[in-house]
Parts: C-alpha cells; structure tokens; sequence
C-alpha cells in the first residue's frame, strides 16, 4: 500500500475511533449544560444501555430473525438508557443539587462502582461477544485504500445523531428550554420552564447517545463491565481541551486527539503503539497551561 | 449525655485513650497469628495512602481519581533500588534509599501535575488526574526492564554475599533473631504508619490545616485574607501524592512485591470509595477507611461472594453519601445529635435537617475541634 494510502485509512480509523470518544465526551457536556455536574458513571451507564441491548437482541432474534432483532434490540437499549438516565438524575443526583462539587464528583463514582458491580452480577466480568457485527472485518476498497465498514457506519451513525441533537437544541421549543436551564436556572423556573423534568431529559438523552456509542464499540470488540473506563478517560481529555461548555468543541477535540494519536502511533516510531496513549494527555496539559478553560471554551467570570 | 461529652473531649481522656491504643498496636503482634498481624499491617499501608487522599479532598475540597499512581509510582521507586542494590556495598542503605524516592518521586510529580491542573477552577483535577493510572500503566509495561511489566518485581529471594563470600538468597525485610517476618514487617509499617499521621495531625491542627480550610469554603475570601487557594491547593495535593508514594514503600514492606496492577485505574476508585466511607475529613476516618479498603474485599472473598464486591462498594458508598455525609467517622457525633435532638423537642429538628439534607460531605468540617480526633 501506497504511504497515502495508510494515511488515508488512519485517518478514516481516528474518525471512527474518536466519534465514539467524541459521542461520550457530548454527553459528559450535555449532563454538565443540564445539571452543571461532571457525570463519571457516563461510560458505566453507556454498557449497562449496551448490555441491555445485548440481552433483548439476543432474546429476540431466535423469534424475529437477526436483523430485525439486532435493530429491536437497539431501539430496547436507547428507550432504556433515556429512561435510566432520567431515573438517576431524579432520584439519586438530585440529592446532590446543592452539594459540593467534590460530592457530586463523588456520588457519581458511587454510580459508576454500583452499576459496574451491577453489570458483573447480572452479566459477568469475562467478555462477552456482541452477537451482531457491522462487518467489524468487512472492508471498502476504493483504489489502494481499504476502509473498515464499521468504521463508516460508526462515524456516520454518531454524526447524524449529533446533527439531530443540534436541531432538537437549536430548532426546537424543548431545546430552548433546555439551554435556559443551562443558562440559569433559577431564572428558566421563574419563567415557567420545568427545570426537573428537562434536568432529567438531559440526563436521559446523553444516557442514551452514550449507549449507541458503546453498542458501535462492542460490535467491534467484546463487551465487559469496565469497557468504557478507558474510553471515559479519553472523553474527559476531550471535554478538558475542547471545554466543558462546548458541545462542538468537545467533539472536536475528540477527533483531533485521536486522530494525532494514531498518526503518532504509525510516523513516530519512539512513540508507537505502546506509548500513543500518552500523546492526548500531553495535549491536555499543553492546554491547560496555554488556555486553561479549553480552546473553544468560555472564560467562567464569578462574581463575588 | 452532657457527661460523656465532657469525658470524651477531655484531653487528658483522649491522650490516655491513645496510648491505650498505642500499647496495644506494641503488644499485639506478639500474641496474635500470622494472618491477624498481615492484615494490620495492611491495613496500615493503605491508611497512610487514603490519609494522603483525605488531606486532598476531606480538607481542601477536592477530587483525586488517580491516587493509585502514586501508590503504585512510590512503589516502584522503593523496590527497584531494593532490588539493584541491597546486598551489594550499599547494604540496607538501598533500603533507605528506596524510602526516601518513595516519597520524592511521586512528591515530584505530584508537584508537577498540581501547578498545571490546579489552574482550573473545580472538576480540573479529577478530570485530569483520572488519566494517571491509564497513563502510568502502559508506561509501566513499556520499561518492563526496569519495572518487570506484567510480572512485576518480587524481592522475597534476593542474591546477597553472604560473610563467607558465597552468594545467599534472603529477603531484605526478614525478621532478625527472636521475631517472625509477620511481626517485624508490622512493626516497620506501623511505625512509618504513625510518624506520617502524627504529621498530618499536625498539619491539619496547624495553619496549613486552616489555610485548607479556607481554600475549601470559599476561594474567594481566602484570597481576600491573604491565602492563595492556588498554593494550598497544590500544596495539598503534593503532600497527598507523598503519603501515596510512601503507601507504596509501605506496601514493599508489607509484601516485597508490585506490578503495574498496584497503579491500576479500578485501585484509585477504591481508595475514594473508602476515604469517603471513612470520613473525608478526618484523620480517624484514613484509618476507618483503610479497615474498610482491607477487610470488605478479605470478607468477600472469605464468603466467597467476590463477584459481589464492586456492588457492595458501590451500594456502601451511595448509602454513605445520602445518610452519613461525614464517613464512619462521623457515626459518634450524629447519634449524639440526634440524641440530642430527640430531648430537645422539635425546635432544634428543623436546622439540622437542612444541615443534613444537603448530601454535603463538608458538614463535618466545621467543628475544628473534632475534626482532628
């Protein structure tokens, strides 16, 4: 294969690859512009959605045939995840509304231990294989580029829900709702806006797009309780460089980072695949030294 | 009710108390087995790394979520001079020298990663310092030469020249004459133990406890009053990366051995859940923390319920947060409140709840005086 060729194809990778940081790193901002909290059981609750899906999937296909089940089974995780999410949020964060930040960071590490302790109960902590691949082996060749399926349908699949997102915040009632509420608070509910009920909407839709990340992912590689906390730490690093208040730059940052770590994974041979995953993190303290409140973020002003 | 209080906060009752327990920590491992006095001693090693924790987030306020590399980080810099050099013309001084990076390195690079991440206000460090373990793993396999990778490095049966000229195996931390191994890694650990809580009991008590404080209430007017949140801050997390890095010279003493599993991710989890279920915010509550790091993972096992485990944490750790803000180290001081409140009638119930209901772990820090128990 032709050098442009490998990085045509590394790049396609990253996109892929970083589309699902970048879908976890969404929804850490989402719950944080709903309920200004930084969620660390975003990724437990994603495979506790995609385990779900496993399940139904699995129990129907036998009934309806693997596609339709594979499909049915989808559906099942998203309408479980918005509803789980929107549960913790009512009745295990909201005990913390008013709380510390340090105690919110906390509870939310109790989430994370309690549904990773869930998971390995009801499923177990070996691997399980997804019964279902987008063509995880499956290639496109266009002339000297071979392009994995999955990684299209990934990429494809996490930018079209973006899109959606964008038109529900931007184009909608429910949306200008909900950024009153990240806005201010106090304010939206003086206006007549259901600041509970959208906190819970918040928490429910980026339960649910954490899912369809971790159902993308698991059809490439085998599931397991703790398979997202790598895939938090990157989300994290892009929430970090893009900035806690920037949707787009958060995902931004996630395709960037992992795009710049496989390029050097494959051109800087001191680095290589042993050594990539430090490559992101250096890029986090690059930017927290040079523009603390992440590229694309807001200075946060405090009044005293 | 009026009169144990007043037993209980006299300070010659608290002084007597504690050598009582002193006493006992000294006599104990003579009488008691092998298992008991592991178990102590382990229990030590990890009071010392969530006391680091506790420093960090009960007292200053915030989040760590990658202690263990510091735990794990420490221990490799007490077991790889260990390893290269005891037995040779250093002797037990490689010993000395182990202890004394243990606490350096990851001091050092606690120092570092506190004056960048510190910069930004709240959740910086957590989100920051959850990468360290993910970071230090691979790192920790890529050098296996230095850090023997996945394996990891056992210095139970080390080469040493012997007073013959031949060349003998021995363990650097085997008892001398008249005392078991058991007892004479536990006294090392509970000796190192209690020099570094009797240095956080006097760091807490002292300004720098009320410089934390300050940071930790409000940022703002410790400014105003001359106290640089952003010193303290890093300042504190410095001290906690040094008690994590001895934890892990400890943890040489306790089992000569680590691998890059001691600075795995799920390790720093557990030392959060255990500091907050101890009590964040006191120095009881590092040791109460420690029990519970030890003994619910021992019990578990012992039952064998291990699959059990992360959801007990798990289920522990919310009950904690939503009934006992203040850790088991707070339990004494709430029954007496509701004692307390249940003889002073309906007048008082309506402040306290509030003060109860906000799931504010802080709640506890502000009685100084007992705090510090």
């Amino acid at each position: 294969m032709n050098p442009f060729g490998t990085f045509i194809q590394l790049l396609v990778d990253g996109l892929a690859q970083g589309s699902i940081y970048g879908a976890l790193a969404l929804a850490i901002v989402l719950v944080n512009q709903a309920t200004g909290l930084v969620n660390f059981a975003q990724g437990g609750m994603a495979v506790l959605g995609s385990y779900i899906g496993l399940t139904i999937g699995n129990l129907l296909i036998p009934g309806v045939g693997s596609t339709l089940g594979v499909v049915l089974g989808i559906v099942a995780a998203v309408i479980a995840s918005l509803a789980l999410g929107g549960v913790v949020e009512r009745f295990v964060m909201r005990r913390f509304e008013r709380a510390e930040e340090d105690t919110k960071v906390v509870a939310t590490i109790g989430l994370l231990t309690l549904i990773t302790g869930l998971v390995g109960l009801i499923w177990g902590f070996n691997p399980t294989p997804y019964p279902f691949f987008f063509g995880g082996s499956e290639s496109l060749r266009i002339g000297d580029v071979s392009i994995s399926v999955w990684s299209i349908v990934t990429f494809t699949t996490i930018v079209a829900l973006m899109v959606v997102l964008q038109i529900l915040f931007r184009g909608t009632k429910f949306g200008l709702g909900m950024r009153a509420v990240a806005d201010n608070a106090p304010s939206a509910a003086l206006a007549g806006i259901r600041v509970g009920g959208l906190r819970m909407a918040g928490w429910g839709l980026a339960a649910a797009l954490g899912t369809v990340a971790a159902i993308l992912l698991a059809s490439k590689s085998q599931l397991t309780p703790n398979n997202f906390d790598g895939i938090l730490v990157y989300a994290l690093a892009a929430v970090v460089i893009g900035g806690l208040d920037s949707p787009i730059g958060a995902v931004v940052a996630a395709l960037g980072i992992t795009i710049l770590e496989s390029l050097a994974a494959a051109y800087i041979p001191w680095i290589g695949h042993d050594l990539k995953v430090v490559v992101p993190f250096v890029l986090v303290f690059v930017v927290l030294i040079i523009r603390p409140q992440g590229l694309f973020g807001r200075r946060a002003v405090v009044r005293v | 009710m009026k009169g144990y209080d007043a037993v209980v906060s006299n300070r010659w009752v608290r002084l007597g108390a504690f050598l009582v327990v002193l006493v006992v920590l000294a006599v104990l491992p003579l009488v008691a087995d092998p298992f008991t006095n592991q178990t102590i001693s382990h229990i030590a090693v990890f009071a010392v790394a969530i006391l680091g924790l506790n420093i960090v987030m009960g007292f200053t306020g915030q989040v760590s979520l990658g202690h263990s590399f510091f735990v794990g980080i420490g221990a490799y810099a007490a077991i790889i001079p260990i390893r290269d050099w005891w037995g040779g013309p250093l002797a037990e001084g490689a010993i000395v020298i182990g202890f004394v990076l243990s606490g350096l390195i990851p001091g050092v690079l606690g120092l570092l990663i506190a004056l960048v991440t510190v910069r930004l206000r709240g959740l910086a460090l957590a989100m920051v310092t959850i990468a360290l373990p993910t970071i230090g793993l691979p790192l920790a396999q890529k050098f296996s030469d230095f850090t023997g990778g996945n394996e990891g490095i056992s210095i139970r049966r080390l080469d040493y020249v012997g007073a013959d000229g031949q060349v003998h195996k021995g363990n650097p931390f085997a008892a001398g004459p008249g005392l078991e191994n058991d007892q004479w890694q536990y006294y090392i650990v509970i000796a190192i133990a209690l020099a570094f809580f009797a240095l956080a009991y006097f760091l807490v008590r002292g300004k720098y406890g009320r410089a934390f404080a300050i940071v930790r209430s409000n940022e703002a007017i410790a400014s105003s009053m001359g106290v640089s949140p952003y010193r303290y801050k890093v300042l504190a997390f410095t001290i906690a990366a040094v008690y994590g890095g001895i934890a892990g010279f400890l943890l040489i003493v306790w089992g000569q051995f680590t691998s890059s599993e001691t600075l795995a991710f799920h390790h720093s989890i557990d030392l959060v859940i255990a500091s907050i279920v101890g009590g964040a915010g006191s120095i009881v509550g590092a040791v109460l923390g420690g029990v519970f790091y030890v003994t619910v993972s021992q019990i578990m096992n012992g039952l064998q319920l291990s699959i059990y485990t992360t959801l007990v944490q798990g289920v522990v750790i919310i009950l904690i947060l939503f009934l006992l803000p203040g850790g088991l180290a707070s339990l004494p001081r709430t029954i007496r409140r509701l004692v307390r409140r249940g003889a002073a009638g309906h007048s008082v119930e309506a402040g306290h709840a509030a003060d109860s209901a906000s799931g504010n772990t802080k709640t506890q820090v502000q009685p100084s005086e007992e705090r510090n128990t």
